[in-house]
């Protein structure tokens, strides 16, 4: 219909504003709808309890967990250390240790994980880590009415204590001081061992380019402590970038490179051997390095091992060599990685300068 | 002769809500998990009719709780940015003009990385803790959009020419601060900067956030309305302009206010999600020409229709893995470009 | 700036204010100066003519001669320094921008369209000026501006894309658009500067014809003397900022006068419809 005389339409803006208000109006009707549907909002028949987890967020859980989704490869290795893998209901694609958690459902990243999959599966309580995990993950968790519970470790002595905290959430504080008390003995049995000596100083290697290390206020850089060794990198971040000059200049005793499997670790450290620069590092040019499994990564019971297989190779002369069969922890633990002698040359192939993923 | 009517304006806008409305109900559908949607509407209708009382938890909660209210930020971003876009396109009489040219999206940027570090410092109640990057997003655009008006003016006036100019520079410095920053940035929080900067509509805001951007929104957008005879004559010249009867220096500042407090808003809730607010609006205009009055509405269904379908891709494609949206409105928008650009040259 | 100027014309000949005149410039003048400091780059003297409906005036002058400063206090663009210009008894300058554009109508030389639009588009925003903020343009504005192509013949471009017409084609347009405004005072800066000489006449042609049929007052800032001499009422002369001379083209077209402002040697002849005709002649 033509517009006819004078007349003038003032009401222009009600196509926006209706879609607007529809789009407003949808929005409402979806609160309402968040309030009479979200099963997994603790109603009041279900009995929970306050905690406070290691961010000092207070939340409330149930009392009875029994699905619990896993956000951090090392909360899942720790799930499997307390006996309550079965609860386990979905993890992330990274967590592969133990093999069996590679068969749970996944969710996703643990940056980037899938809030649909983890709704799907109802979960009881998520496990997070604030040094992994993003803080966006935990509030839309809070919006969607989900539990959730950070842990926040920040050396060995915090790992174990989270696992105890974790397990009393869990309601099985008996695995969880059980598995704290081995962790206690294994640490004890090899400070006996390394007490007068002195530490050895290392640079313990993330990456490669650029180079990254690990700062001082880590769980890593405490783990290292522990296996004898002191990193020269005295850094308040938590993955410092280290500036090559700066290491030439404080000349560390060994190179520590973390690896997930045999032979790539050689290959670690010959593609780095060549590079300028690195050349003048005594450490390199005696080869003197150490290789570790990734478990040093986790903050969870497996770091002890790993550990444990530092110190092996920065002190050699601390470890008889007809050891007494030591008492391994209850659990599932990886066999030690590698016994040899640190910088042996071994027969090799070079592949290349391939590096070993950032192992997390 | 046919000159534009708001019969044909009301036409084609439910033409456009219709197609989001069928693109809006697919986004619903698809994504990491399977939903069956006609149980969700069988659910609705019961809770409506007073039946039963919850929508059944297999669906519910995915649904409503994450995939609805992320589609409504998705219309809310997309809306926004390509209204801006036609506006700065109007304003800075440049068709290369989008919503971050003037550099608002830079100090959002700057905003929000501060206020990500500074959140660490402090340890808020939840409620609190999800606007402080927003907030802290939106008065780092605030600071940017006065701080680029007062080098655009002239004389009392804003001038198209030197804003464009200012902005431009100011861009530039806020994305050296950024990168000086991000260098600075430790772990988690370079994780969050970094996904803010890609673009992301994964991070649910706190649903007060949403009202207030929706209907800040709203207010901007109807602001600029006002004004769309006047731009029709802007793109003139602002001496002929003035003399077919145009407020120039009045238009001016509406307009670079309220496209600016538009694009503010979207980028503080969703990062800097590219190539909407350059390209919507040349699509609308290649389909329905050059009048503002259409131009407008057209080009904020058109986003709001371009952004769902993108942030449904991004969540999908890879499930249950994401890609983020910026990613997937760079790799549509940079062909469709190119193909523009031929289309005006040949 | 060396050469001498000559006086301006004794009072006798300039027309006495008519205060029911529709346009009246009185003793207006205007000065460009970077900052207040520094001494002005240009001036424009006080200078004063009037001009009735159906009148075309032409101002006329070299380059730098201040003709543009004059058009932009004349439609208000400028406010001036001393003196005024008033438009049927109102200040131009201090009219608001929409009731302006109801009684001035500009006519520019080129019109660049960041995006191309159609004529008949192009005509319409004529009617701006008589529309609230937010409107759709009635049957009525669609029939102001059809009229208004068919004045300047340029029905047959209605639907054509302002990018894809000939320069005198595209003039046509902008004219109309300016009719469609509806205006008392029509105001041309240099129309004819891109046009051949075919459409030159054409266009003075329907200036004529529009300011008797539709009592315009035209004004038209040129440089063509003959133009000017054959359809000019009334002739404003300018050199380097100053009013030489008001009046009729027979009055003004003196030739010591001429060749003094246009620094060229010519002669001026009397047509036998009283209208001066110039001939330049070459610098032998």
């Amino acid at each position: 219909m033509p517009n006819s005389g004078p007349r003038k339409f003032s009401l222009l803006s009600s196509p926006i504003s209706a879609a607007r208000a529809a789009a407003l109006f949808l929005v409402c009707i979806s609160s309402l709808r968040a309030q009479a549907s979200s099963p997994s909002l603790p109603s009041p028949r279900i009995a929970t309890r306050e905690v406070v987890d290691e961010v000092g967020r207070t939340v409330r859980v149930p009392i009875s967990i029994s699905r619990i989704v896993s956000l951090a490869p090392s909360l899942t290795e720790t799930l499997y250390a307390l006996g309550v893998q079965d609860r386990l209901v979905g993890d992330t694609v990274y967590c592969d240790y133990p093999p069996d958690a590679q068969k749970k459902p996944k969710v996703g990243g643990a940056i980037d994980p899938n809030l649909e999959q983890i709704a799907a599966l109802h979960p009881d309580l998520v496990l997070l880590t604030k040094s992994l995990n993003r803080l966006d993950t935990v509030r839309a968790l809070e919006t969607l009415g989900i539990p959730s519970y950070a842990t926040d470790p920040h050396t060995v002595d915090e790992i174990i204590s989270s696992t105890q905290k974790l397990a009393t959430v869990l309601n099985v504080a008996e695995a969880g001081r059980s598995v704290a008390d081995d962790m206690q003995r294994q640490l004890g049995a090899l400070e006996e061992k390394l007490g007068p000596l002195p530490p050895k100083r290392v640079l313990f290697i993330v990456w490669t380019e650029p180079l990254i290390s690990v700062g001082k206020h880590t769980f890593i850089a405490d783990a290292l402590r522990r296996a004898g060794a002191a990193s020269i990198v005295d850094s308040g971040q938590d993955w410092p970038q280290v500036s090559l000059e700066e290491v030439v200049h404080l000349q560390p005793d060994y190179l520590v490179f973390t690896s997930s499997h045999l032979g790539a670790a050689e290959n670690d450290f010959e593609s780095v051997a060549n590079r300028a620069g690195w050349r003048i590092l005594d450490a390199v040019r005696d080869r003197r390095y150490a290789v570790i499994s990734d478990a040093v990564n986790r903050p969870a019971p497996r770091i002890v091992s790993a550990i444990e297989d530092l110190a092996r190779q920065l002190h050699p002369e601390a470890f008889p060599p007809a050891p007494a069969p030591e008492k391994k922890p209850a659990g599932p633990m990886e066999p030690l990685l590698l016994q040899q002698k640190p910088g042996t040359m071994r027969p090799m192939t070079l592949t290349g300068s391939s590096e070993s993923p950032c192992a997390r | 002769m046919r000159p534009l009517t708001l019969g044909r304006l009301l036409l084609r806008c439910s033409v456009l809500a219709l197609i989001l409305f069928v693109v809006v109900v697919i986004a619903l559908k698809l994504g990491a998990v399977q939903v069956s949607l006609y149980g969700l509407g069988r659910d609705l209708v019961r809770v409506l009719l007073g039946q039963s009382s919850a929508i059944s938890s297999d669906y519910g909660m995915i649904v409503v709780d994450i995939r609805l209210p992320r589609i409504l930020l998705a219309i809310v971003v997309g809306a926004s940015l390509s209204v801006a876009g036609a506006s700065f396109q109007a304003l800075l009489r440049n068709p290369l003009a989008d919503p971050y040219v003037l550099g608002v999206s830079s100090g959002a940027a700057v905003g929000a990385i501060l206020a990500l570090m500074l959140e660490n410092q402090l340890s808020l109640s939840p409620e609190f803790a999800g606007l402080i990057t927003p907030f802290g997003a939106f008065l780092g655009a605030a600071i940017t959009i006065s701080g680029v008006y007062l080098l655009g003016h002239r004389e009392g006036q804003i001038d198209s020419n030197t804003l464009l100019l200012g902005g431009v520079i100011t861009m530039s410095f806020l994305q050296a601060i950024i990168t000086f920053l991000m260098s600075t940035l430790a772990g988690g929080n370079l994780r969050g900067a970094s996904f803010w900067l890609m673009g992301s509509l994964s991070t649910l805001p706190p649903r007060s956030l949403l009202y207030l951007v929706g209907i800040g929104s709203l207010v901007a957008a109807g602001a600029i309305y006002t004004t769309a005879s006047d731009l029709n004559l802007l793109l003139a010249g602002e001496r002929e302009a003035t003399h077919l009867g145009v407020d120039v220096p009045r238009v001016r500042v509406v307009v670079y206010v309220a496209a600016s407090i538009l694009t503010a808003f979207a980028v503080s809730v969703s990062g800097s999600i590219g190539y909407v607010g350059l390209l919507v609006p040349h699509a609308m205009r290649l389909l329905f020409g050059s009048d503002h009055r259409m131009l407008l509405p057209t080009s904020a269904f058109g986003g709001a229709i371009a952004v769902v379908i993108a942030d449904t891709i991004a969540r999908t494609i890879v499930a249950p893995s994401e890609i983020s949206v910026g990613a997937v409105t760079a790799l549509v928008g940079a062909p469709f470009f190119i193909y523009l650009l031929r289309r005006r040259l040949s | 700036m060396s050469t001498p100027l000559r006086t301006p014309m004794p009072s006798a000949d300039q027309p006495r204010l008519n205060p029911d005149a529709r346009l009246s410039v009185e003793q207006a003048s205007y000065v460009y100066a970077p900052n207040p400091s520094q001494a002005p780059l240009f001036t424009l003297e006080a200078l004063s003519f009037q001009a009735k409906p159906g009148e075309i005036v032409a101002i006329l002058g070299p380059n730098a001669s201040g003709k543009s400063t004059l058009l932009k206090l004349i439609s208000g663009a400028l406010e001036p320094l001393s003196g005024r210009v008033f438009l049927s008894g109102f200040a131009t300058h201090a009219l608001p921008p929409k009731i302006r554009a109801q009684r001035i109508a500009l006519v520019q030389q080129e019109s660049r369209l960041l995006f191309p639009s159609r004529a008949w588009e192009f005509v319409l925003q004529g009617r701006h000026a008589y529309n609230r903020r937010m409107h759709f343009e009635s049957e009525e504005d669609v029939n102001i501006a059809r009229n208004a192509l068919a004045q300047v013949g340029a029905t047959h471009l209605s639907d054509r894309w302002m990018d894809q017409i000939s320069g005198g084609e595209k003039q046509r347009v902008i004219l109309a658009r300016a009719l469609a405004q509806q205006p008392l005072l029509l105001l041309l800066d240099e129309p004819t500067l891109h046009l051949d000489i075919g459409a030159q006449v054409d266009l003075l042609d329907s200036l004529r014809h529009l300011a008797a049929v539709n009592r315009y007052t035209v004004i038209v800032v040129t440089h063509e003397l003959n133009l000017v001499g054959e359809y000019a009422d009334q002739v404003v002369l300018l050199q380097k900022g100053k009013c030489l001379r008001v009046g009729s083209p027979a009055s003004v077209y003196q030739r010591e006068l001429l060749e003094q402002v246009f620094q060229a040697p010519l002669t001026v002849e009397m047509t036998v419809a009283g209208r001066p005709r110039v001939t330049l002649l070459g610098k032998t």
